[in-house]
């Protein structure tokens, strides 16, 4: 019972960085209906980019996101073309297409990553990595680690910055325009393909920005890919997929039920009990639990 | 209007979320009629079909069909009942030759690979598509493709046949070749129900209308009727000015 | 081209037979033998992948619960190797119906997620149960004869491969499922339960790899989480039928020979390939997607065929409709519109 604070913080903390993971995964998919099974290679390779940028520059990673951010945004914005190709073709099923193009990246780059930075695991020092907060109420104690705080700050910043680009700019217009109705939006003069590399682009580099922030608070390694992937995954399925207003109570959610069981039960069966929920919910409810309506 | 009626809807509503696309629309269907099916766009008139077809269960209301209640079955039980239909967003198997699109639907009555090619080739031959019948169906004109469509329904050998927008968007030939081809269809013995925006084709064919508005039915009758109905005018043939 | 088809695939099944007569090397044998297996796993991925639409990540999930139900009977339960594999082919068949029942009401993107997940899921069980060994996994009672493996595996998958060819290629089945494909929504208002539809898909795919996973156990001798269980499995198989080509039933042969001779070859020169083998799968899957969207075969029947790929002839058509069918204007298709409406005449 001790612990139960402390179990609920560290599940809130890791649902923020959850949230970013999800948030551009689920944009991807409402805009251009790609599920992108290389999510959690864009999260390795964009932390590896923070670790040698941390070592050469000495900058702290905080600093050097909006450069992760420009970089991985510039190649998701050069390679939507080509995805784009592979999901409008006319033979066979062009959304299977999509699906089994990004698993042949996610493969390449984990292969590239293993060669070209072994499997050992590493960390990208901040100066947040070590201050953190002690809490003592009674029996009641928590630890709250200064570089998870600005881990959700980070989350925080990224979905309000994403909510205020989707509903307060013509960009944003233009996006959701696509996403309801290609056709429509065309005829308002949005550019499709532009505007469908532009969210690729931000997807993409959000999802390095959040790879440099895991390397911060939990690690680096070239094999972290699918673990992160199968979050997006869960998360967004979890809020119904394309739906973002769901994203952050499915991160939450998750983090919780990780944060318990690293706590309370065995961590071995994490993977296990996120399968039976995710089951589960696929079961009752398949659209996800918090989309509404159609 | 004697015998019973081989379709009955019976205050059928179907709403989604908060909104209601069909309230309390009842009418029949005689056996061998051809009925219309007309009202404004946004009207409900699919949501209506996708219901009777079985896309939708109803929220509230029965749906019988020759007497038994079909409320709520899924869309290939009522094609085994004898119910075939077309789709206003023709969407052909594309991958598929037009011949194995009629095939698919004609195992449903001939298990037997050898009965239904057999089954489908006649059914390409009524519908006019037997010189396409190797060609994609990717691959067909638009009139081809709402010609499949029906041929596709047809290969069920339904009873009652429910089509959605058939003529919208062919050039005048093509509509006269649906006409007749539905009045033959007619003459066969299968009861229509039919969706449509063209009046000159809604006007010739059918036997009795209904208007859907708001999702309401507000008048059946025959095209004479209907066409002189006040409340149609002002909800529909005043808007359209046909 | 069907029964030439049947014709060649009869005859390499034949050739297969007597090259034991000819090659005592075990090491030939060996590979010969893997590779009979990869052709099973890729034709019965494309079971799911090509003809029906659904892309299944737990493919190596079937395989790994063959291989350790066949295992955990010989070894925990001493039962002899023909049974052990008969109880692996039933617990298979019951996953598959287990799994398939809630998955499969899923659409594509889901599907993919939720069955790939399963396989992690299975893996973790795997991991952590005391029955199936743990990490240590699990070793068989050898059993060295190589051409038994060499034959059962030819046998077992040779049957598969004209079962599959069968009902997807010749009974009504296979044309169902492609209609699933296409669009699930439509098939319904046909007539086609798609859900039944699926599952009868499902379990045809999982048991003859569920067969291939006990087979396999017994011929290793050694199983374990991380081989058996490892997402390569599923992954290569989608390489071998993409690459080869999706919803045929020779495309994914093609491409399981292509893909594993390949790596047979480059694994002898090269010391620390598995990295390097990673980056190819990879490269060959986002290069045909691209390229060959149709994969190999697709694109040579393709060629072969004209654009379409689709000249198929099921029974011809009856005599004089063929004549008319090179022509494809819209002037002729209205005449013979007209001439198949001609009785009525009440319309203007």
């Amino acid at each position: 019972m001790e612990l139960l604070p402390q179990a609920l913080i560290d599940g809130i903390l890791l649902g923020g960085i959850y949230i970013t993971i999800a948030i551009g995964f689920s944009l991807v998919y409402g805009v251009m209906h790609i599920i992108d099974f290389a999510v959690g290679e864009w999260i390795m390779l964009g932390a590896f980019l923070g670790l040698y940028l941390n070592k050469w520059t000495g900058l702290d990673p905080f600093l050097l996101l909006p450069l992760v951010f420009v970089v991985f945004g510039l190649i998701g914005y050069l390679l939507q073309p080509v995805i784009h190709r592979v999901i409008s073709g006319r033979q066979g099923n062009p959304l299977l297409m999509g699906l089994v193009f990004t698993f042949g990246l996610a493969l390449m780059f984990r292969g590239i990553a293993l060669t070209g930075f072994g499997f050992y695991s590493h960390s990208i020092p901040s100066t947040f990595s070590d201050k953190s907060f002690f809490y003592e109420q009674g029996t009641f104690f928590m630890t709250v680690s200064g570089i998870r705080l600005a881990g959700l700050i980070y989350a925080l910043v990224i979905t309000v910055a994403l909510h205020w680009l989707l509903k307060k700019t013509n960009f944003g217009l233009g996006v959701r325009a696509l996403a309801q109705n290609r056709d429509a939006a065309a005829l308002m003069g949005v550019n499709g393909k532009r505007t469908s590399s532009y969210v690729y682009g931000i997807y993409v580099g959000i999802s390095a920005m959040t790879g440099v922030l895991i390397g911060s608070i939990l690690s680096v390694s070239a094999q972290m890919g699918p673990d992160y992937t199968i979050v997006a995954f869960f998360v967004v399925v979890l809020a119904g997929m394309g739906h973002l207003a769901g994203v952050p109570w499915a991160a939450f959610l998750l983090g919780l039920v990780q944060s318990f069981f690293l706590i309370y039960l065995d961590p071995g069966l994490t993977m296990l009990a996120v399968f039976a929920i995710l089951f589960t919910i696929l079961l009752v409810s398949p659209r996800g639990l918090f989309a509404k309506g159609v | 209007m004697k015998a019973a009626p081989l379709l009955e809807l019976k205050s059928v509503t179907k709403t989604f979320g908060g909104l209601t696309a069909n309230n309390q629309v009842s009418f029949k269907v005689q056996p061998g009629e051809i009925v219309g099916l007309i009202g404004p766009n946004g009207a409900g008139k699919t949501t209506l079909f996708n219901v009777i077809s079985g896309y939708y269960a109803p929220s509230h209301g029965q749906i019988l069909f020759d007497g038994k209640d079909i409320s709520g079955k899924p869309p290939y039980e009522l094609a085994a009942l004898g119910i075939g239909r077309t789709f206003q967003v023709v969407k052909p198997f594309a991958g598929l030759s037009v011949l194995e699109n009629v095939l698919i639907a004609s195992f449903l009555r001939y298990p037997k690979r050898a009965q239904a090619e057999k089954h489908a080739w006649s059914i390409l031959e009524t519908t006019g598509l037997a010189d396409r019948a190797e060609v994609s169906a990717a691959g067909l004109t638009l009139a081809g493709r709402k010609r499949l469509e029906i041929a596709k329904a047809l290969a069920l050998e339904p009873s009652f046949l429910l089509l959605d927008e058939v003529v919208a968007g062919l050039n005048p030939t093509e509509v006269d070749l649906t006409i007749e081809l539905i009045l033959k269809l007619r003459d066969q013995g299968v009861t229509i129900l039919i969706v449509e925006h063209i009046m000159r084709v809604i006007m010739q064919i059918c036997d009795r209308l209904a208007v859907l508005n708001y999702g309401e039915k507000i008048a059946e009758g025959t095209p004479e009727e209907i066409s002189s109905n006040p409340a149609v005018i002002k909800a529909y043939l005043g808007e359209t000015a046909a | 081209m069907r029964s030439k088809i049947i014709t060649w695939s009869i005859l390499v099944v034949l050739v297969l037979g007597i090259v034991p007569l000819f090659v005592s090397d075990a090491f030939v044998l060996r590979i010969l033998t893997e590779a009979i297996m990869w052709i099973g796993l890729a034709i019965t991925f494309d079971v799911l992948a090509g003809y029906t639409g659904y892309l299944n990540f737990g493919h190596g999930a079937f395989f790994g619960i063959g291989a350790y139900t066949t295992a955990i009977m010989m070894v925990r339960a001493n039962w002899p190797f023909t049974l052990a594999l008969l109880a692996g082919a039933r617990v298979t068949t019951i996953c598959a119906l287990a799994a398939g029942f809630p998955t499969l009401r899923l659409r594509g993107a889901y599907f993919a997620i939720a069955t790939w997940a399963l396989s992690l899921a299975i893996q973790q069980l795997a991991l952590i149960l005391t029955i199936t060994g743990g990490p240590d996994g699990m070793r068989l009672p050898p059993f060295l004869n190589p051409l038994y493996f060499f034959y059962l595996m030819l046998g077992v998958v040779a049957s598969t491969f004209f079962l599959l060819w069968f009902l997807l290629e010749r009974a009504p089945f296979g044309l169902k499922l492609k209609a699933i494909r296409e669009d699930e929504l439509g098939a319904q208002s046909l007539g086609l339960n798609p859900t039944r539809l699926k599952i009868q898909a499902f379990v045809l795919s999982a048991v003859p790899t569920g067969i291939l996973g006990g087979i396999y156990a017994y011929w290793i001798t050694f199983i374990d989480p991380a081989s058996t269980l490892s997402d390569l499995v599923s992954d290569q198989a989608l390489v071998m039928v993409v690459f080869g080509g999706m919803g045929t039933l020779i495309g994914p042969v093609i491409g399981a020979v292509l893909i594993f001779s390949f790596k047979t070859i480059f694994w002898a020169y090269l010391s620390d390939f598995q990295l390097l083998y990673l980056i190819i799968l990879g490269a060959v899957i986002a290069l045909s997607v691209v390229f060959l969207p149709n994969g190999l075969w697709g694109t040579i029947r393709d060629r072969n065929s004209g654009r379409g790929g689709l000249k198929k002839k099921l029974t011809g058509p009856p005599p004089g409709i063929e004549a008319e069918k090179k022509d494809e204007t819209n002037k002729s298709i209205l005449t013979a519109e007209l001439k198949s409406c001609t009785q009525k005449d009440g319309v203007k």
